[in-house]
């Protein structure tokens, strides 16, 4: 059985689903009632007036401290499944995580003494 | 003496003869030094530096030639008069890099260099012109604000000339060739400041690569019949030229021309195809010449390609002299004279080159009437004694070929001098360079610089061959050999061995056609040489009025007078050049009165028996080869009694006076008015000399013409079709789905994207298409033909392999190839049908037609096979006939000792 | 002892980084010079763009001799090397390629050094960032598995994108940002394709996944050939967006014209090489069968349009820029599609991947020489950028001028030049692969190429600069002086001794792909 007569039913499925999808958005689009006024035009904001563009501009800090906790997170993870085989793993294994957690303690003095951790400047 | 020369021959072995490094080297230092920190070290020391590494190179260049006449004594006295094997020096640098030849045989380039009779000969001419050009040069260039660039760029030209000639191989001798094209270029740019002058330099580069292709060309054909690029080893084994090479035609089959084939209605058409498709046979030697010549005719500036250098005057005069009238131009001469072994096997190739040769030397001489600008006049003159070089060099007088490149040497580079010293002299007053060199604006300057124009004088008189000068005894010879030599084929029945193809011989017009060819030319010589002579020297100045210790008004300096024609200036006397510029003249002026008479064989008309040629001598071991090939003389010359040679003589004599008697008729007895009256009574005539055939413009319209479309062509597919069609698409894509890329509004980050989607989208689209291609193979001869599927990933195939338009099997399967055999004039159409994995098909058709005769297959596929012996380095080769034979590789120390 | 023959086997990645971490410690424990003009230093290794160049170049350097010990000893000689296999190969395909990245590394730090100074760039976070990227790339050359290739490959990427955003401001940004952007993608069809193909075939491993490709049309075999068609065009085009072919080519020259340009030295030399090493090693080591390295229906002819577009496209319009860098850039994209060209000829030829290999070490050294010569003729405030920066320099500076010219003559493959070779080696490796026509289109090609390379020069030797334009008044740096110079000297060694090092390149071109 060639692919695409493998893949067909799939296929199928997509276009239903997407057909589904237009028959609803744009039936209630075509059929609804519309009854528009400024209030109803405002984008929903927990009933206060919006203030200010769309586009607020956040501190660069926000992003850095996030991205510094997702790296040094992430790299956690990888602990735990050492700490499970560790036995196993012998001295090897051993070194090879010391060599990763020193990788990262040298990572965050950089990051500690290049200023990316003082949120007062 | 000789004691000293056994030392010196202990000291240098002639297979590591590392003096050689020493002459090539000394000028590349000279050019390192004098380019890197020329700006710094002065222009004392920089001259000093130019001049030492010239001279010195100049001295080993002695030596060798010392040592190489020392050894060619000794073995000839040693074999009583035999003609001995030419003595080569050689020193081997490293193996540079390995080519492959036929059948996987490796052919390694080494840089190494040797120098034999005729390199060294050379080398002493390149050396010895270019120190006293150097020479004159520091005072000529004196004060110019380049100073050291000039002299950087001079040593590298002679470093780039040396390895040219010194080169053992054709690669290195390529290596010079571009090298002394680009020093060229570089030097005729050198005041870039002006406009044309770069366009002159751009001219001569890209003229330059025309004739470069075909000695690219030579070379990869040398590399793949020969399997080598060593002279040596080419003169040794090119026995293997001489194979049949089909050139034309240069496809297997083109399906208009089977469809044309199968039109018998229209005669036409079966004509047509027929006159196209007959197979044109020459040897191999024919092709390997010719494409040879092609580059010696780029470089030497003969027809077609001689328009370059008229425009390459726009260089300083010491460079015209040195590279485009001693030594460079030359080049092409030198390689004809260096591959004599190689043009000797095909008189055809031979007679193109001389023919060639003749006709630039009369076409250049046409021209050269009537140019004003004296720089102009000497480049038409030198592009037309290249064409006597060449003229000798192919009637197979390469020893008279070559000795008229020497005396070339001396007479030229005199007159470039000398007319570099005239403009030196003119420039005290008229600062337009184009105005100071015109002939209108000369005369009676033989009163304020004798010593120039005395050494002018001899230099006129060599050049137009007056008896016992320098280019009477070169010129004469090359004349004479010209009516009396016969060029044979090299093989006994006149046809290319193992096939029915008849060579081109020499034709029985030919001699005679040469001969009156070239006295033409020298009538010509002769006479626009006696005008400039005499518009320069003689009469009145017309420059400006000369006022006898004239000073200069306040500071206004040289204050746009140009000098035109007539106009009542008044100003200096033109003086003497200096000490530093007037040596190399005389020097030179000297060597074009008596330099002649290293080769004079014309004596012997006046004293019978006489026989003086050492040049010859000297020469004849390297033109042994060439002269001859196996049992067959190639090379022959009617030795018709002195009758004939005195003859030849007279005709010489008589066309170098009547030129120059004419000219002292019309230019210094009649003031030039029966010239000026001719042009009256004859314009067009005149029109078409003083636009020189308006060559240039043709060109300029032509080829240049035609690339100037193309880049314009090539710009509007840019314009609208990439950037219209691209965008468009981009635009749309972006329309329909870029709400994420819109952010990124500031450049165009999504027509990168856009790109990349649909590179993408093609990759998979070729990978996901199935593809139907096969390989046919077929034999007219046999009638058997067979396909062979290309593979492809999850692919089933089907055939119809016997044309009834059926598939063989209903099933796909994995069966790739098939075969079948035809009859004579049937044809079948087979199909290849393939399924892929998505379950797409593709279907290609394949047309198979047997021939009622059998197509000329393309000369690689008669393949002659080169076996090698690892051991010996001996190879076997096989020719397309069944012959065999057997080349010994020479071995180094054979090869040294040669 | 195995364990230390692994150890040996991996130290020049080991050197790498254990010098990167030293460096960030001693840059981020380090004293900042003191500033001029008295203004507040905030920055820890501030103004110390020199020392920590040599530093940097010192350790890559480290890295190279460790690579090159590696080579001379024989991987093949350690027994450690093996258990590595196959998510590091240990082969003298991957000694070449630490000791070729170790060199444009090394060489491009030397630059940096100079470059930032003088330029005032107080940005000493480029030193450690082109450590790692360096690590990446040795990594990438010696990956043999679909993970290692991610993880490499992101690790090489990411370090360069900061790279070329390092000077602030807008251009420098923007180049930065669509860098990532595109790499992004590019990265994300690579990892797209990998999954698919250990979804087709259950292996990460190329050499896995090779044999499996075979199995495929043999009776049993459960490998879906369409998948692994797909899988392949998407694994390919994402290595093809980092050798810059076109048509993934395009962010090419905003990126190495916005970054600082000792990080377009980066990118130009160790990005491109490391990406050409995977692509050998995806192409030879997993789609090697028959069925898709064939001439009719595989990737070669794929490679070889690209290859074809490549090069013209890059030449053309590299002959149509007034800013020499940006006519460099696209002139590297000319470049990738020679060496494509060899990766094309490789398929059918034995001389392919060796003449791959010298390509891209000819280019490397000729690339760094020319972006060095490039630097050294501005300086700070006036950077030389056009063909008018540049005229009269072979007068004002002839040294610079005449290391120019060499560099600028080896990437036009002119001979006697290491890139005369490359260029030889590569257009004889597709007459050995009987791809004639692709001979011809590179040769002439690399006459388009001669054109705008020389022009250079006649600008250098032939031009007076225009009176009020500002003259580019040549910097001092010894630490770029020091790498033009060793680059001349490697440009011209192997132009006048390519046999020195041909066996080698075959050597090195030879070693299987995948294990």
């Amino acid at each position: 059985m060639s692919l695409v007569a493998h893949y067909l039913p799939l296929l199928l499925v997509f276009l239903v689903a997407a057909a589904i999808c237009a028959t609803f958005w744009l039936g209630g689009a075509l059929v609804g009632r519309k009854n528009p006024t400024a209030e109803k035009l405002m984008p929903y904001e927990c009933g206060n007036d919006t203030e200010g563009g769309r586009g607020i501009r956040l501190h660069v800090k926000f992003y850095l401290t996030a991205i510094l906790f997702v790296v040094f997170d992430v790299e956690a993870v990888f602990i735990y499944p050492w700490a499970v085989l560790f036995k196993g793993l012998g001295w090897v294994g051993f070194a090879s995580m010391s060599a990763f957690i020193v990788a990262l303690l040298v990572a965050l003095i950089y990051v500690w003494k290049k200023g990316a951790l003082e949120w007062e400047t | 003496m000789d004691a000293l020369l056994h030392r010196l021959e202990v000291l240098l072995p002639a297979d590591e003869f590392t003096l050689l490094a020493v002459i090539l080297l000394m000028p590349l230092l000279g050019a390192f030094v004098n380019g890197v920190f020329g700006r710094r070290l002065g222009d004392q020391a920089v001259s000093l530096m130019g001049l030492a590494s010239i001279a010195i190179s100049f001295a080993g260049s002695v030596v060798a030639f010392a040592l190489l006449a020392f050894a060619a004594n000794a073995a000839g006295s040693g074999e009583s008069g035999h003609a001995a094997a030419a003595t080569t020096f050689v020193w081997r640098g490293w193996e540079w890099l390995t080519l492959s030849a036929r059948a996987g045989y490796s052919v390694p380039v080494e840089v190494a260099f040797s120098i034999d009779p005729l390199s060294a000969a050379m080398a002493l001419v390149v050396t010895g012109v270019g120190l006293l050009i150097h020479l004159y040069s520091t005072k000529y260039m004196e004060g110019d604000p380049g100073y050291y660039r000039f002299f950087s760029y001079l040593n590298l030209f002679i470093f780039s000339m040396l390895v040219l000639v010194l080169g053992k191989n054709l690669v290195m001798v390529f290596i010079g060739w571009e090298g002394v094209g680009l020093c060229s270029y570089l030097l005729i740019g050198f005041w870039f400041e002006d406009g044309a002058n770069a366009a002159a330099g751009k001219k001569a580069f890209i003229t330059n690569r025309v004739g470069d292709f075909g000695l690219i060309v030579a070379m990869a054909m040398l590399v793949y019949y020969v399997g080598s690029l060593d002279f040596g080893t080419i003169a040794a084994n090119r026995s293997l030229l001489l194979q049949d090479l089909s050139y034309w035609p240069p496809w297997n089959r083109l399906p208009l021309l089977d469809w044309m084939q199968t039109q018998s209605d229209w005669s036409v058409l079966s004509t047509v195809h027929g006159w196209v498709t007959t197979p044109w046979h020459a040897s191999v030697a024919t092709i390997v010449a010719l494409a040879l010549f092609l580059g010696c005719v780029g470089k030497s500036a003969q027809i077609p390609l001689y328009v370059w250098l008229p425009d390459a005057m726009a260089g300083p005069t010491p460079v015209s002299a040195l590279i485009h009238a001693a030594t460079m131009v030359t080049a092409g001469v030198y390689l004809v004279c260096r591959m004599a072994p190689v043009f000797a096997l095909s008189p055809f190739a031979m007679f193109v080159v001389a023919f060639v040769g003749v006709s630039t030397a009369v076409f250049a001489a046409s021209i050269a009437l009537v140019q004003n600008d004296i720089k102009k006049v000497l480049a038409y003159s030198t592009i037309s004694q290249l064409g006597f070089m060449f003229l000798g060099v192919g009637v197979g007088a390469f020893a008279a070929g070559f000795f008229h490149v020497v005396t070339h040497a001396f007479f030229k580079a005199c007159l470039f001098l000398g007319a570099g010293s005239v403009i030196h002299a003119m420039h005290a007053r008229i600062h337009a360079t184009d105005a100071a060199q015109d002939l209108r604006n000369l005369g009676g300057l033989r009163r304020f610089m004798p010593h120039t124009h005395w050494t002018f004088l001899a230099s006129v008189l060599a050049i137009a061959g007056f008896p016992l000068t320098a280019g009477f005894f070169s010129k004469d010879e090359i004349l004479y050999r010209a009516w009396t030599s016969h060029l044979a084929v090299p093989v006994p029945d006149g046809k290319i061995p193992g096939t029915t193809v008849t060579m081109t011989g020499w034709p029985a017009w030919g001699p005679s056609v040469l001969f009156w060819l070239g006295v033409a030319a020298a009538v010509l010589t002769a006479f626009y040489m006696g005008r400039l002579y005499l518009g320069i020297f003689w009469g009145e100045f017309r420059g400006w009025r000369i006022v006898r210790r004239f000073r200069p008004r306040a500071a206004g300096h040289h204050d746009g007078a140009s000098g035109a024609p007539g106009a009542p200036l008044e100003g200096p006397m033109p003086r003497e050049s200096p000490l530093a510029m007037t040596v190399p003249l005389m020097v030179l002026g000297a060597l074009a009165l008596v330099g002649g008479f290293l080769n004079p064989h014309q004596l012997a008309v006046l004293i019978p028996g006489f026989h003086f040629a050492p040049v010859d001598d000297f020469l004849a071991p390297v033109f042994a080869t060439a002269q001859s090939f196996g049992e067959v003389a190639i090379i022959t010359h009617t030795e018709a009694g002195s009758v004939l040679a005195a003859l030849a003589v007279g005709i010489s004599v008589v066309a170098a006076l009547a030129g120059l008697g004419i000219a002292y008729f019309i230019y210094a007895m009649r003031g030039g008015t029966p010239a000026r009256e001719l042009a009256e009574r004859v314009p067009w005539l005149h029109r078409i000399l003083l636009n020189r055939y308006w060559i240039d413009e043709v060109y300029q319209e032509v080829p240049i013409g035609t690339v100037d479309t193309l880049a314009s062509a090539a710009v509007w597919v840019d314009r609208w079709l990439v950037d219209g069609v691209i965008a468009g698409i981009s635009s749309g894509v972006v329309r329909v789905a870029g709400t994420v890329l819109r952010l990124f509004q500031t450049g165009r980050v999504q027509v990168y994207a856009t790109a990349m989607v649909i590179g993408v989208a093609g990759v998979g689209w070729f990978f996901a298409l199935p593809h139907a291609a096969a390989r046919a193979f077929g034999d007219d001869d046999t009638g058997r033909y067979s396909l062979t599927a290309a593979p492809g990933l999850g692919y089933g195939y089907r055939w119809d392999a016997d044309g009834d338009g059926a598939w063989d099997s209903d099933g796909f399967g994995q069966v790739r190839d098939v075969r079948f055999t035809l009859e004579r004039e049937r044809s079948r159409t087979v199909r290849l049908e393939v399924e892929n994995a998505f379950g797409l098909r593709s279907m290609r058709r394949f047309e198979f037609t047997r021939p009622k005769v059998s197509r000329a297959r393309p000369a690689a596929g008669r393949n002659t096979v080169i076996e090698i012996d690892e051991a010996g380095g001996a190879r076997t080769v096989t020719l397309p006939d069944g012959r065999k034979i057997e080349l010994e590789a020479p071995s180094p120390a054979e090869e040294g000792a040669r | 002892m195995t364990w230390w023959s692994t150890l040996f086997a991996v130290s020049p990645l080991v050197v790498v980084a254990l010098g990167a971490l030293l460096l960030m410690l001693a840059e981020a424990l380090g004293r900042p010079a003191p500033a001029a003009d008295g203004a507040v230093v905030t920055d820890v290794g501030s103004g110390r763009a020199g020392e920590l160049g040599i530093g940097s170049a010192v350790v890559l350097f480290a890295g190279g001799v460790f690579a090159l010990s590696l080579w001379m000893v024989g991987p093949e000689a350690l027994p450690g090397a093996e258990g590595l296999a196959p998510y590091f190969i240990v082969d003298r395909f991957s000694a070449f390629f630490g000791v070729m990245l170790c060199l444009g590394g090394g060489l491009s730090a030397l630059l940096g050094g100079g470059y930032l100074d003088e330029h005032g760039i107080d940005r000493s976070e480029f030193f450690p960032l082109l450590l790692w990227a360096t690590l990446g790339a040795m990594a990438l050359a010696g990956a043999g598995d679909l993970l290692t290739l991610f993880v490499a490959l992101e690790t090489m990427s990411i370090g360069v994108y900061a790279m070329v955003g390092l000077r602030r401001n807008g251009r420098a940004i923007e180049a930065a940002l669509k860098y990532f952007l595109l790499g992004g993608f590019a990265g994300a069809l690579t990892l797209f394709g990998a999954a698919l193909l250990y979804g087709a075939t259950g292996h990460t491993d190329l050499a896995g996944i090779g044999a499996s490709v075979g199995t495929i049309g043999q009776p049993g075999s459960t490998v879906p050939a369409g998948l692994v068609l797909v899988a392949m065009a998407l694994v390919v085009s994402g290595l093809l967006f980092k050798v810059a072919a076109v048509p993934f080519h395009m962010w090419t020259p905003d990126a190495y014209e916005g970054a600082p340009t000792p990080a377009t030295t980066f990118m130009a030399v160790a990005v491109k090489c490391a990406a050409f090493a995977i692509l050998l090693r995806v192409l030879f080591g997993a789609f090697a069968d028959e069925r898709v390295a064939s001439w009719g229906t595989g990737w070669p002819p794929v490679l070889a349009v690209l290859a074809v577009a490549t090069m013209t496209v890059g030449n053309l319009i590299a002959g149509r820029q007034e800013s020499v860098k940006r006519m460099l850039a696209y002139s590297s994209i000319a470049h990738a599609g020679y060496a494509l060209l060899g990766v094309v000829a490789a398929m059918r030829s034995g001389m392919g991947q060796a003449s791959v290999l010298f390509y891209l070490l000819a280019y490397t050294v000729s690339t760094v020489g020319a972006f060095g010569a490039l630097i050294l003729c501005g300086r700070r405030g006036a950077e030389a950028v056009s063909y008018e920066d540049l005229a009269g320099i072979g007068r004002r500076h002839p040294v610079v001028a005449l290391a120019f010219s060499l560099f600028l003559v080896s990437l036009a493959g002119i001979p006697a030049t290491a890139g005369f070779f490359g260029k030889l080696g590569v257009f004889l490796a597709a007459i050995d692969a009987e791809l004639y026509v692709l001979a011809v289109v590179g040769l002439l090609n690399s006459f388009l190429g001669a054109y705008y390379y020389l022009r250079v020069l006649v600008y250098m030797y032939m031009r007076e600069p225009s009176p009020n334009a500002p003259r580019a008044v040549p910097m001092r740096s010894g630490q770029v002086g020091v790498a033009i110079a060793v680059a001349a000297l490697l440009v011209v060694w192997w132009g006048l001794f390519p046999l020195s090092i041909g066996a080698d390149v075959t050597a090195a071109g030879s070693a299987p792909m995948a294990r």
